[in-house]
């Protein structure tokens, strides 16, 4: 006989749930509130939209002055509204995403809904290192290729350095920022969506690994 | 028809809640995370509620809705195993007995089902439930020949951790 038959036994003879829950706390635990991962994906995503969103309104003027003498306010304008309606878009993917995820679908339908938002969650890091990248380049354009904005915008108290010396100041502090926001922001995600994601992956690593064997 | 359904469903769930217990216990390995996961599994339970059609039993939708519960959704995860303790020792050379109480049993089934992975877990689980073949496919979406090999790995896994 199968070993496992005699485990059987002592598990279709084991006790009952000691605390059982009456319909009354059935009704409580139904209406509380759910913590489910693709739920907090969704949220964070709602939060990180308005943080985004705040900033701009706490960044002083003067930041802004940088683009207006390089006359990029046009642009950035035009930049920001596009961004807020990429934004937008992710949001309403985060949110249907959430609403498609049915508990009663079949595990592996769920791993593939699953699936696809782990996707849409590394598109929209992407987006996002991506913008800042972006950026920053038509910045350096921009500032390059006008020797005399370059030597304002670098040196407004007109020291006595040369041009040359400008430009590899310039690039060498725009490459090292570049590298630390880029790095942080990654971190950032990482962090943020990487322990939401972790449990998730793994359990869809195991089911497509079991899918394979097929 | 609102409050209609809620009754039923209260109703209908306070009967079969063990099923949901045994999930918590197959998944948690102790009491804060069980008492998580039953609520989890309860809130999922009521949200899908409105699309159980009845066509089939309220226990074998339950299965499904509890089981996908506890893979999918975020669970405080207990990564003890890698310290094994004195008494998870002692259970496992005792199991090995025949003679043995059924009691200690499970205790050594349930250790060694807290070892497996996520989907080998639910397997045992709808194993030691006697389910059929044919509704462990379904809950699972792969076919029955499928989930028989699966079946087989997965109780090959569970006897070499029982018996190693």
């Amino acid at each position: 006989m199968d070993v496992l038959e005699n485990y059987k036994k002592a598990w279709v003879n084991q006790p009952e749930e000691q605390s059982k829950h009456s319909t009354k706390e059935i009704y409580k635990l139904a209406h509380s509130k759910s913590s489910s991962i693709v739920k907090w994906i969704f949220i964070i995503g709602i939060l990180e939209f308005l943080f985004w969103g705040a900033l701009s309104f706490v960044v002083p003027d003067s930041f802004y002055k940088v683009y207006e003498e390089l006359n990029l306010t046009g642009f950035l304008k035009i930049f920001t509204v596009l961004h807020y309606i990429i934004i937008t878009i992710f949001l309403y993917l985060f949110y249907n995403n959430h609403q498609r995820v049915s508990l009663t679908d079949s595990t592996r339908k769920l791993m593939k809904n699953i699936l696809r938002i782990r996707k849409t969650v590394k598109y929209y890091v992407f987006y996002n290192l991506a913008t800042v990248f972006l950026v920053s380049i038509v910045l350096n354009v921009v500032l390059f290729s006008d020797s005399e904005k370059l030597m304002q915008t670098m040196n407004p108290n007109n020291l006595a350095i040369d041009m040359s010396q400008i430009i590899t100041i310039t690039i060498v502090s725009q490459v090292i920022a570049l590298i630390i926001i880029l790095v942080l922001l990654w971190l950032f995600y990482k962090l943020v969506y990487g322990i939401l994601l972790r449990k998730l992956n793994k359990n869809y690593k195991e089911l497509a690994r079991l899918d394979a064997l097929n | 028809m609102q409050k209609d359904l809620e009754i039923k469903f209260l109703s209908d769930f306070e009967t079969n809640q063990n099923i949901a217990h045994k999930i918590c216990r197959v998944y948690t390995t102790n009491r804060d995370a069980h008492n998580d996961l039953f609520q989890e599994i309860t809130i999922q339970l009521w949200k899908n509620y409105p699309k159980f059609r009845g066509d089939a039993k309220f226990s074998t939708w339950m299965y499904r809705v509890a089981l996908n519960t506890a893979i999918s959704l975020y669970r405080k995860s207990t990564r003890t195993v890698k310290t094994q303790d004195i008494s998870d020792f002692a259970y496992k050379i005792k199991a090995t007995d025949y003679d043995d109480t059924e009691e200690k049993q499970l205790g050594a089934l349930y250790k060694a089902i807290h070892r497996l992975n996520d989907i080998d877990k639910a397997l045992i689980f709808l194993y030691l439930e006697d389910k059929p073949y044919k509704e462990i496919s379904e809950t699972l979406g792969i076919t029955s020949v499928n989930a028989r090999v699966k079946m087989n790995r997965a109780k090959e896994k569970l006897k070499n951790i029982l018996n190693p």
